[in-house]
This record gives C-alpha cells, sequence and structure tokens, in this order.
C-alpha cells in the first residue's frame, strides 16, 4: 500500500487504501481475510468491499461507531425512547442518556450460537 | 402527483409505494471532520470518516408508520415515512442502528427500510420498477435477529449479484413480522436464485422455511384489483 505501489498499479485496481488497526478486535481471524475486510474480491459484479458478518460486528465495539450520528431525526419509539419528554433534547444528535436504546443484544459481538429458528 | 398508492397498507409486506415527494432531506451524516466539509449542502453524498472501513455503497435508513386509521391522501402518508440518516461506513452504519430502536421492539404497523443512497423504497423508483422482492415471514419473536442478520450480509455484500440489490425491508405486523430483500431485475432468475440461496444461508433458515419472490409489477397489480383501481388512472 505504499505509493509506489500505487503508481505502478494497473488500473484494474480501483484504488488502494490504508487499512489502520487500532484495536485487536479488528484484525482479521483467517488468513483470506485482509484488515478492514476482504477488499477487491472478484463477484460477478466486479470488485466489492466485502465483510462478513463477525467483522462488521467487531466494528460495532470501535469508539467511533458508539457516538449518536449527526442528524438523528427524533422520532419517538425508534430513534429515542417512547412517548414523554422527548422534547428538543435528541434532535440535533444530542446524547441522549447514551444508548438507553441499545437493545438487547447489542453486546452481542458473534460469539453466540446462530438462533434456531422454528417458523 | 397521482395518489393511487395512497392507502397502499393491505399489502403486508413492508412496500411504501406512495408518491411521497420530498422527503424532508435529512441531514447526512457527516465525517467528523473538518472544514471543508462547512460548505456542502445537506444533500452531499455522505464519505466514510478518516480510519473508517468504506462500504461499497451508500446506505439510507427510512422508517414508516401506519397512522391509525386511514391515512386520508397522500400527503398524511408522505408524513409517515422519514428518512432516518444515510451512511458511508461501517462504522456509520452502526452509530445510526445503536441508536435506533430493534425491530422486534416496535410497536405498531411499522417498517424499517434500508436502501442504497438515492434509492428510494417504493416501487416505482427507475431502480425498483423492474424488480421484485424475496419475501420471508417471521413468527413474532425473531424479526430483530434476523432483520440484523439480513442487513449486515447486504451492507458487507455477502450475496454476489452485483448491482442487483436495491435494498430490504423488516414489517412489523399484527401477528407477524416480515423480512424482504428488493433486487433490481425480477426476470434474472440466476440473481434471484442467488439471493434466495443467500438468505437461507445467512439467516440460518430452516430447509422448509417458505420463501416467495414477488415481482413488484404483480405487486402493483394486486393492490389495484384490491382496491378496485385498474384502469382508474391508466397506470403509471
Amino acid at each position: 500500500m505504499s505509493t509506489d505501489c500505487q503508481k505502478t498499479t494497473a488500473k484494474a485496481i480501483p484504488s488502494s487504501r490504508r487499512v489502520t488497526i487500532s484495536d485487536a478486535a479488528h484484525m482479521p481471524h483467517d488468513y483470506s481475510t485482509t484488515p478492514g475486510g476482504t477488499l477487491f474480491s472478484t463477484t460477478p459484479g466486479g470488485t466489492r468491499i466485502i465483510y462478513d458478518r463477525k467483522f462488521l460486528l467487531e466494528c460495532r465495539s470501535s469508539p467511533v461507531a458508539k457516538t449518536p450520528p449527526r442528524g438523528l431525526p427524533n422520532i419517538p419509539g425508534v430513534t429515542s425512547p417512547p412517548s414523554k419528554d422527548t422534547s428538543e433534547k435528541t434532535h440535533n444528535g444530542e446524547p441522549l442518556n447514551n444508548n438507553t436504546i441499545n437493545a438487547p443484544g447489542s453486546s452481542n459481538t458473534g460469539e453466540d450460537a446462530q438462533f434456531e429458528m422454528d417458523i | 402527483m397521482n395518489n393511487k398508492f395512497d392507502a397502499l397498507k393491505d399489502d403486508d409486506s413492508g412496500d411504501h409505494d406512495q408518491d411521497q415527494g420530498s422527503p424532508k432531506d435529512c441531514e447526512k451524516e457527516k465525517t467528523d471532520d473538518e472544514d471543508k466539509e462547512q460548505n456542502t449542502s445537506k444533500k452531499k453524498m455522505v464519505v466514510p470518516g478518516a480510519g473508517e472501513h468504506p462500504l461499497q455503497y451508500n446506505y439510507t435508513f427510512w422508517y414508516s408508520r401506519r397512522t391509525p386509521g386511514r391515512p386520508a391522501n397522500t400527503q398524511s402518508y408522505e408524513q409517515n415515512i422519514k428518512q432516518i440518516g444515510s451512511f458511508a461506513s461501517v462504522e456509520q452504519f452502526w452509530r445510526f442502528y445503536s441508536h435506533m430502536i430493534r425491530p422486534g421492539d416496535l410497536t405498531g404497523h411499522s417498517d424499517f427500510h434500508l436502501f442504497k443512497e438515492g434509492i428510494k423504497p417504493m416501487w416505482e423508483d427507475d431502480a425498483n420498477k423492474m424488480g421484485g422482492k424475496w419475501i420471508i415471514r417471521l413468527r413474532k419473536g425473531l424479526a430483530s435477529r434476523c432483520w440484523e442478520n439480513l442487513i449486515l450480509a447486504m451492507l458487507g455484500e455477502q450475496f454476489m449479484v452485483g448491482e442487483e440489490i436495491c435494498g430490504a425491508v423488516v414489517s412489523v405486523r399484527f401477528q407477524e413480522d416480515i423480512i424482504s430483500i428488493w433486487n433490481k431485475t425480477a426476470s434474472d432468475q440466476a440473481t434471484t436464485a442467488r439471493i434466495r440461496d443467500t438468505l437461507r444461508r445467512v439467516l440460518n433458515l430452516p430447509p422448509n422455511t417458505i420463501m416467495e419472490y414477488k415481482t413488484h409489477t404483480d405487486s402493483i397489480k394486486a393492490w389495484e384489483d384490491f382496491h378496485g383501481l385498474v384502469n382508474a388512472s391508466g397506470g403509471r
């Protein structure tokens, strides 16, 4: 991923990307995965940025993934607790007493067994 | 604006096909920088922040809820579908997702839609009009987990069907919940078969799970028949 590399790269590879690993949880767990996901895998649609479920779930724990998004609309019962006093507090992406709606499963890091489905 | 679809609430599979004019421009998620972003309008495409993991596509979360009683017109429906926001990276996705209630905890007749940015969760959108969707009906209690698995597979490009995926919907209903995934070309059987197989894998569905593929033109026809609107307005 050095710049040299980029210069000599044929244009079939769209771009190169530097992946910073700040947390051991972001390291891939198998040899076929690169940090940051399996880049440039070839699929019928061309090159793709592919992530598996486990990697995506691991990213959830990164601090930057926990800050509330800017401009999150306040929809009581959806983006903020239902009913009452939902006034302006959460309106501009201010933290609503952080993660109160981080519902069950948010601590889930993909280690749990898949549930049995019985439809 | 044609409001032929304005009361479309009886198709249980989470379609929201109303003309919905201009939903409020939601504030796009901005990357946590920087002055260069300041002079851009809210319509600017969201981009991954520094050090974040980019997604193959940007996506937009939408939410809709049926109001008690029938909506009187398109406009009231419009008010029921809201953009929650758009994201371009894995981390930005989690910021939204972690601050949204899970579908299993929604009350009433509600839907979350997650579509590629620029595609409205409506049959009539150019990206959808030749398309269709796989529908899976779930007994109560499964929606949250299935929805999460579905959207993680979509965001992570697990379906391997090129540009075909348009978005996904979870529909919370009275006695069951429904998840669906929409693709562009209903007639492309290789694609729809691949989507079906991927769904089985990522949702961990038992082999006997009933999955139904429905084209959007059939959905529109069914809606028109149900509402006695065939030929009423020559379609659109």
